[in-house]
């Protein structure tokens, strides 16, 4: 049977192909998939999942992630942040019939006309070690007692120290509070740390980062179902092509209620904050040839424009997702003219 | 299947092609002057007609193409020395006024003969031509043929003259048109005659009946007889063009000699170029990636170009191509 019996141009991408670009830009533009603190780029090794580059970005020294700020440890009297990662380790599509993303239960099967996403994200947080905590915890409690922020209120107790504050002059005096452990922890300029993997020196930034020996690691798999469908938008008088998502699944969450409200959570989000925003007017899918022919210097007399095949007067469906793959049918309309 | 299809229906080729041989026209004009003589011309044309067929065999045939010409004028002029008598004038002693004798010139405009020969009603052309569409991996790493390559040399020459790129230090398909047979009738005997007869049988009906139904009916039978006239003179070129077409060779020292220069080119010259990989995000120069804010120029994405084919079936054209891993 031809491509083109229900239409005059068909277009079709592939589940594969769309996975294979998926998995080039991943490769090409780590970057995109991959968020952490400064301190991997000395301890790439700690990542969750190795990050995979193409020999191109390697040659050309692009990064392999996106540098995010440590994650804040809340009600510290000064900004200390212990590192951490975040990783998108696969993203998958899967178009009707289902083969390639396994559902899980909750979503069932594969609907007609609808396609499944997969995704893994994996992240990795530091667990200061206990000792360290412990040698902190005495400058700590003097910052408390000098910034007046315990739990009892005011203490007039004096100290005979000088006062501190945060900032780097605060470290300096933390660190001849608490002595030379503390001394290697708060340097003035920049923060020093010495630990089983050797002596490591981050640029300060106002924030103290604990020392990471290990991050401990886990992974989420999300899954969604989703189909487009035309509509209307009130207040316009042209269809609407829009991505509706049917289900939303993270496995192995628990217990089920958090998973269950972490799931409306992020289906609430993808309904009403993400996927209102890439509905498209018809408008925007019809290709006005006219005007690219005489931006090439060649004046038609006729209207000459590519637009959607009508959903169902032409075909059933369109885009139509089905044989694995999306497709799209296109109808060519000239008008005017003699 | 393939990652990528990409289907044009043979109705699709029929509606662009009828709507681009309604527009394409063209006009120009030039003199020249060498003293003596001068020549010009002003020609005014346009498409008509044909048609566009896929077939079952990887092949399109464009059928019967007319060139038409609204104008075809070649005027030639001529500029002959002026010759002049008479002038000039006679000093008269005083108080007698000088006397001045009339001068007579000839040939005094430029050019003094001029002749402007319109061709058009006596002037057609139609062309049909078939061919198929190929494409070939271009693989930068490969030394040139050993030897004399006819095909290198025509890339020079065109390079030369800045007429096309030169094949880059990068991948490539190539996108060919290998032309087939080609039928140029430089004078399309059939609709010259045809036209003739029209236009003369039809001034007469509207000088003889002003207006009215009889007249559209006249002039209804008249553009019947003159099609069939033209139907039927045109049978030679027909039987021509099938022969042509059954045999896959051009008759005619014409039609064979520009199906030899188009197939040379054809076979050498790639009409369209994809680069492999194929770029789809161009480098990038952002700030985004540091904290420090400092500027990180990303590499551009490519996806690397698998299997591109162009097919042709008597429905449709497919193009289809995989993504490398």
């Amino acid at each position: 049977m031809p491509f083109t019996d229900h239409s005059d141009i068909y277009a079709a991408v592939h589940e594969k192909g769309i996975n294979t670009v998926v998995r080039h830009l991943m490769r090409q533009r780590p970057s995109l998939f991959n968020y952490a603190t400064p301190f991997f780029h000395q301890y790439p090794k700690l990542f969750c999942n190795p990050i995979e580059a193409a020999p191109t970005v390697l040659q050309a020294g692009n990064p392999l992630f996106t540098e995010v700020e440590p994650l804040p440890i809340y009600g510290a009297p000064i900004p200390i942040g212990v590192n951490f990662c975040l990783q998108l380790t696969d993203a998958e599509i899967d178009f009707h019939p289902g083969n390639i993303v396994r559902l899980p239960a909750e979503l069932g099967k594969l609907a007609s006309q609808h396609l499944a996403i997969r995704l893994k994200a994996c992240v990795g947080l530091d667990c200061p070690p206990t000792e360290w905590i412990e040698r902190m915890l005495p400058a700590i409690e003097r910052l408390l007692v000098e910034q007046q922020k315990l739990a009892i209120g005011e203490v007039k107790e004096q100290t005979g120290s000088p006062r501190l504050s945060t900032g780097a002059v605060s470290d300096r005096g933390a660190a001849e509070l608490a002595g030379p452990e503390a001394r290697e922890l708060f340097n003035s300029r920049s923060i020093v740390i010495r630990d089983d993997l050797g002596k490591l020196s981050v640029p300060a930034r106002g924030i103290v980062v604990l020392p990471t020996r290990e991050l401990t690691c886990f992974c989420l798999e999300l899954f969604a179902v989703a189909h487009f469908e035309w509509g209307s938008v009130p207040g316009s008088t042209q269809p609407w092509l829009k991505t509706r998502l049917d289900g939303l699944e993270i496995v192995d969450l628990a217990p089920t209620p958090m998973e269950n409200a972490i799931e409306c959570y992020l289906s609430t989000v993808l309904r009403l904050g993400i996927l209102p925003q890439v509905i498209v007017p018809m408008e925007k899918l019809i290709f006005d040839v006219t005007s690219v022919l005489e931006e090439q210097g060649l004046s038609v007399s006729q209207s000459i424009t590519l637009q959607p095949a009508e959903v169902p007067a032409d075909v059933p469906d369109n885009p139509a997702i089905e044989q694995d793959e999306l497709r799209a049918f296109v109808r060519l309309k000239i008008t005017g003219g003699s | 299947m393939a990652d990528m299809t990409l289907a044009i229906s043979e109705a699709t080729f029929q509606k662009s092609f009828d709507t681009m041989i309604k527009n394409i026209r063209w006009e120009a004009q030039d003199s020249t002057d060498w003293g003596a003589f001068s020549a010009g011309y002003h020609v005014k044309g346009h498409l008509q007609g044909g048609s566009i067929d896929l077939r079952a065999d990887n092949t399109l045939r464009v059928d019967e193409v007319d060139i038409r010409w609204d104008m075809l004028e070649f005027t030639l002029g001529l500029d002959i020395p002026k010759i002049c008598v008479g002038g000039g004038c006679i000093d008269l002693p005083w108080p007698l006024p000088d006397l001045c004798l009339p001068e007579f010139c000839l040939f005094k405009a430029d050019p003094d003969v001029s002749i402007t020969v319109d061709l058009s009603p006596f002037v057609a052309q139609e062309v049909s031509f078939e061919g198929g569409i190929a494409t070939r991996y271009y693989d930068a790493s490969q030394p040139p043929p050993a030897g004399f390559d006819p095909c290198a040399l025509l890339r020079d020459v065109l390079v030369n003259n800045s007429i096309i790129d030169p094949f880059p230090a990068n991948n490539q398909w190539h996108v060919y048109i290998i032309p087939g047979t080609v039928d140029i009738d430089l004078f399309d005997f059939a609709d010259i005659v045809g036209d003739l007869i029209e236009n003369a049988l039809t001034a007469a009906v509207t000088a003889l009946i002003p207006g009215g139904w009889v007249r559209d009916l006249l002039l209804a039978i008249i553009g019947s007889v003159a099609d069939l006239i033209r139907w039927v003179l045109d049978i030679p070129d027909e039987i021509d063009e099938w022969l042509s077409d059954l045999f896959n060779v051009s008759f005619g020292l014409l039609d064979l000699l520009v199906q030899v220069v188009l197939t040379f080119f054809g076979v050498c010259v790639p009409v369209y170029r994809i680069d492999d990989p194929f770029p789809v995000m161009d480098a990038k120069t952002t700030t985004a990636l540091r904290l420090d804010q400092a500027p990180v120029t990303l590499v551009p994405v490519a996806l690397p170009v698998r299997n591109l084919n162009v097919a042709i079936t008597d429905l449709e054209l497919v193009l289809q191509a995989d993504i490398g891993a």
